[in-house]
């Protein structure tokens, strides 16, 4: 992928392909093959955070949870108003579920922003708490939310999610993702990771550069929620919480942070290893601890990171 | 005089009961070429980092062309054309060397970001542009056969160099060189003196350099000012400041009157 066009290219091959067989693909394939799209888009967003920007976040599935919530309450809300009796499947249909990922992905934004901003005095382990109380505030406030369904959560959510919009979001985040941080506005993003005050001497904004990457990462972010609530049909609070969020920073840390194809792999891994792991489904967590720890020790660059492990930024 | 390009007038820098920077006065015309020594400790990257707004000033102001700088953000001061180096070389661990001219051009690229994703001819033009200027800017000092390869792997002079570079990105009109001389051998020495004059006349810059290296301090400076424990002891040309007593005495001691200024 040396050019983020050719991505949207082989995006468009994939997702034509995949749509046209998703009528002979059984219901279980489908449903891992959609879990892994998801995935790839929640980790290559998380990926301009805490790999290209260096901001590592513990909140992404707060940002995910804004997304499900206010895409499912478009669709359910104004749904029924909206569509008449289009047939489903049509233009009108897909256009509503467009519309919804939107408002889900620029909810998420603004709850991105909002975290942003006070975060930016914060770093290392201090921002990643901070992001870490955002999102048990956003699961606990969902649980006693009463008109979005409390604790028992959101059901009846039209199921929307197709394998072709999964392919869509996951192209769409990785093309911007990709062509942000290869423009020269983007080499900044990693310039504030390396090093803020050098980044600063050089006529950047450490700040800006992180609420941008912040708001982005939690647009992308609310995207996947969105998805995920429309291939669900059901969310609940408890769905997004701290757990989500690790598995997502495992998915990162284990295809290397800042390298977008690493991550995508790590993220395809990752949702396929609980598939062939299901006899042992409750030590899942403890696995994952396992592979990082093992990761740490053998491979600290990223599990797809060939480049040579660059030494840790100086404060 | 016209309105001088730097002005610091009794600028101070406290860290809690040690005053780092004691009511400094000091001005820079436009095209100077200043040098800032003292023994260590005395306040000269104190100094720099309050000009550059890394400190804020307890008391006193910093004007730049006319302009306070006081409350400035330090990217805002680089727009100024306010641009430094750092004592301790400050590369980016994961960017290239072109990469590290290529950010620094930022402040001068036409396309906004979002253009990043709409890919139009306005915006590959835009990113040539800086990809070019920064190439040019490598060939000026000899670095741009080391283009691609990661900064950190330079050798120890060609980082100094490329830190010069980033900093000349950002098209300043006042350079500050935080010992630009440390670490390097005597040759090399030699080579950065013609480089920082080279840098001066064809950049059309004002130089503020912080050097322990006498030789190059006196190599190029037009004017020197001494400081010592915060408070500045001596201001003058080369020759005057080499056999100034207040001077030879913070370097040496009072019962020392020979000087390591006389070689």
């Amino acid at each position: 992928m040396r050019h983020p066009v050719f991505g949207l290219l082989l995006a468009l091959i994939l997702g034509g392909t995949l749509s046209a067989l998703s009528d002979r693909i059984d219901p279980y394939h489908l449903d891992v093959l959609i879990g892994v799209g998801i995935n790839v888009v929640l980790a290559v967003s998380l990926n301009l955070v805490a790999g290209h920007t260096g901001q590592f976040s513990l909140g992404h599935a707060g940002f995910m949870a804004v997304g499900a919530y206010a895409a499912a309450a478009v669709t359910i809300f104004l749904g029924p108003r909206l569509l008449g009796d289009d047939p489903p499947g049509g233009l009108a249909e897909n256009t509503l579920f467009g519309g919804a990922l939107l408002a889900g992905g620029l909810a998420a934004a603004l709850a991105g922003l909002l975290v942003g901003i006070p975060s930016l005095r914060l770093r290392g382990d201090y921002l990643a708490l901070v992001t870490l109380g955002f999102g048990e505030i956003i699961r606990v406030l969902l649980q006693n939310f009463e008109p979005l369904g409390g604790a028992l959560g959101l059901n009846g959510i039209p199921a929307y999610t197709t394998v072709a919009w999964v392919v869509a979001a996951g192209a769409a985040t990785v093309f911007t993702v990709g062509c942000l941080v290869r423009s020269s506005y983007g080499l900044g993003f990693l310039a504030v990771r390396d090093d803020e005050i050098a980044a600063s001497a050089a006529g950047l904004d450490p700040a800006r550069y992180k609420v941008v990457a912040f708001t982005v990462g939690a647009f992308f972010a609310g995207i996947a929620g969105g998805l995920f609530g429309h291939f669900k049909m059901t969310i609940t609070p408890s769905g997004f919480d701290f757990s989500r969020s690790i598995e997502i920073v495992v998915m990162v840390i284990l295809g290397g942070l800042g390298n977008t194809i690493g991550v995508i792999l790590a993220a395809v891994l990752l949702t396929l290893l609980p598939e062939f792991l299901r006899p042992v489904a409750e030590y899942r967590l403890v696995l994952y601890s396992l592979l990082l720890i093992g990761l740490m020790l053998a491979r600290p660059q990223g599990l797809f990171s060939f480049r040579t492990p660059r030494p840790a930024p100086r404060s | 005089m016209s309105t001088p390009l730097l002005q610091l007038s009794q600028a101070t820098v406290r860290f809690g009961g040690l005053t780092a920077v004691d009511a400094l006065d000091l001005t820079l015309g436009e095209r100077e070429l200043v040098g800032l020594i003292g023994p260590n400790g005395a306040g000269k990257t104190t100094a720099f980092n309050l000009i550059t707004g890394l400190y804020p000033p307890a008391s006193g102001s910093v004007t730049f062309a006319g302009r306070p700088l006081a409350g400035l953000p330090p990217h805002r001061i680089v727009a100024a054309g306010i641009a430094r180096t750092f004592q301790n070389i400050r590369l980016f661990g994961s960017l290239s060397v072109l990469d590290h001219v290529r950010v620094a051009g930022n402040l001068h690229r036409t396309a906004a970001p979002w253009q990043a994703l709409v890919r139009l001819s306005s915006f590959r033009e835009s990113e040539a542009a800086v990809t070019r200027r920064a190439e040019e800017l490598l060939a000026l000092f000899n670095l741009e056969r080391f283009r691609d390869i990661p900064a950190r792997s330079l050798p120890y002079g060609e980082q100094r160099r490329l830190e010069i570079v980033r900093a000349l990105a950002t098209r300043p009109r006042l350079l500050l060189l935080d010992e630009p001389a440390a670490g390097l051998n005597p040759q090399e020495k030699i080579e950065l003196v013609a480089l920082i004059q080279r840098v001066h006349r064809e950049f059309d810059l004002t130089i503020l350099l912080v050097e322990h290296s006498m030789k190059v301090v006196m190599g190029v400076c037009q004017r020197i000012a001494v400081l010592d424990h915060g408070k500045k002891i001596a201001e003058g040309p080369p020759a005057a400041i080499r056999r100034d007593p207040a001077v030879i005495e913070a370097y040496l001691g009072p019962d020392h009157a020979t000087a390591l200024f006389h070689h």
